[in-house]
């Protein structure tokens, strides 16, 4: 292990120690850590879309004689107008054209991507079911689809059959809660198992050929 | 106080230390618990196995190096695997932190075991911004999106990427995730053009994508840690998912056992109060 290997795994290690050190209680540590963290991002991402999006999306293709595409440079820096009052307007534009795009992209790949298909595999498993499990199981999935659906419906007040279904619904989704808590927790210990791995195994690795 | 107030009012620095040793200890002596494949896991191990030798797939980096405990894992087996098939690998990141050289990494460390050659078996895309028009852009051209690979070589002059232009030349989509590009995938890629595609995701989102699972949109699903322990077995490549589930286990136990006592406390002080103010 070369003496930069060595080097690069106790800073590591310290900003490793030094964030879990909030853990106790707050400290300067953990606060240098937090700071040095949210700088580095910061001047990370700002250099990578300098070099990704202004110079290879942008600068280079004019260079290149696609001098069009001044207009969405142009657009770009339009939206920096909504720092002055007077010329905040102009922002709206660009805005616009995000918006109409953005509108345009998600209305069809939701619909083709997300509802249309779990639409279809709701009624298909229901439809398709063989033996009574199966068509237990489709008729829960069912039944929860639609409770949960109903309980998002705020056009009528939630009294009578609508109020029923309703509270089914809400079970149905704190069911869903539970498995989702149940997931994050198990989400949660395997960073936490991660940064041990890398404590034990190469942080203190390293003591044999420091010591 | 009674023992269950004294539990209620527990500095929460107990549980952290409980939590701790629950951690550590199984590191120094390891307790080797079973670990069943799931159905998920094994079709997904089966979709690329399945795959024809010698295609190419895009192995895609979309998490940040917060989330390599759990990632990482799948993102090895996934390359061991491929590279078994002698499958040709694209990979790419949608993420700006890290992606591109944690891809970087993983694939070079592993070609190297099955010799393979970069630019010939493998080719990294790198990152570029704006998930949706990437997605998007690759259905027309790989190369309009990704004129050079992560290091600025053209892609012309890489042999692998000749007979690659769009998604039509890619057999299959191995996607590992920790954010909603995942989504991106496959309401763009796999809805649009018919790409199938598996994914390995952060146990946070795997709740999520049993949908996609269930309406055969996905053909398997790696589930955090646990869904990479399972891939690593099947792939036959034990690595740091696979140790780490003993620890999980074991922290498991801690947390079960700390929510019914915290509960059991809860009602019997709550039953207690209820005594003393009738």
């Amino acid at each position: 292990m070369s003496g930069i290997e060595i080097l690069q795994i106790w800073i590591i290690a310290f900003f490793t120690l030094a964030l879990f050190s909030f853990l106790y209680k707050d400290n300067p540590f953990y606060r240098l850590a937090e700071n040095i963290f949210a700088g580095l991002t910061t001047g990370y991402q700002v250099s990578l879309i300098w070099d990704t999006v202004i110079i290879q999306k942008l600068w280079d293709p004019m260079m290149g004689g696609q001098w069009w595409m001044f207009l969405p440079g142009l657009l770009g820096l339009m939206m920096f107008s909504r720092f002055s009052p007077k010329l905040s307007w102009m922002s709206r534009v660009p805005l616009a054209v995000v918006m109409g795009i953005t509108a345009g992209i998600f209305l069809t790949t939701q619909l083709h991507g997300f509802v249309l298909p779990q639409m279809q595999a709701t009624m298909s498993t229901f439809v398709n079911a063989e033996g009574f499990a199966e068509f237990f199981l489709a008729a829960l999935i069912a039944v929860g689809v639609i409770s949960t659906m109903i309980y998002f419906y705020f056009s009528h007040e939630h009294v009578g059959v609508l109020g029923v279904t309703a509270k089914l619904g809400i079970w149905f989704i704190m069911i869903s809660f539970g498995a989702h808590f149940g997931y994050t927790v198990m989400g949660r210990v395997s960073l936490l198992i991660g940064r041990t791995q890398f404590l034990i195994e190469d942080w203190i690795g390293t003591f044999s050929y420091i010591f | 106080m009674t023992i269950w107030e004294r539990f209620d009012n527990m500095d929460r620095r107990w549980v952290y230390l409980m939590v701790g040793l629950a951690v550590i200890i199984p590191f120094l002596v390891p307790m080797k618990f079973d670990i069943s494949i799931t159905p998920e896991v094994q079709s997904f191990y089966d979709a690329v196995d399945n795959l024809p030798d010698s295609c190419t797939v895009m192995l895609v980096f979309d998490y940040y190096p917060s989330t390599a405990a759990e990632c990482e894992p799948m993102a090895i087996a996934a390359a061991h695997h491929l590279f078994r098939k002698d499958c040709k690998i694209i990979t790419l990141s949608n993420i700006p932190y890290g992606g591109p050289s944690m891809a970087e990494t993983v694939t070079r460390a592993i070609a190297k075991e099955y010799d393979k050659e970069y630019g010939e078996d493998f080719v990294n895309l790198g990152f570029k911004y704006g998930p949706i028009a990437v997605l998007k852009g690759m259905g027309i051209s790989i190369e309009s999106i990704f004129p050079t690979d992560n290091s600025g070589t053209p892609l012309a002059e890489l042999p692998m990427m000749d007979s690659v232009t769009n998604y039509e030349q890619v057999s299959f989509i191995y996607e590992i995730a920790d954010n909603a590009t995942a989504d991106l995938w496959i309401s763009i890629v796999n809805a649009g053009y018919g790409v199938p595609m598996g994914v390995g995701c952060t146990a946070v989102m795997a709740p999520k994508f049993y949908a996609f699972l269930g309406a055969n949109q996905i053909v398997g699903l790696l589930g955090g840690m646990k869904g990479a322990a399972e891939y690593e077995i099947l792939v036959g490549k034990l690595g740091t998912a696979y140790r780490g589930m003993d620890i999980q286990s074991m922290v498991h136990f801690v947390i079960i056992a700390l929510v019914i006592i915290g509960n059991i406390g809860f009602f019997v002080t709550k039953r207690r109060n209820r005594k003393k103010s009738a």
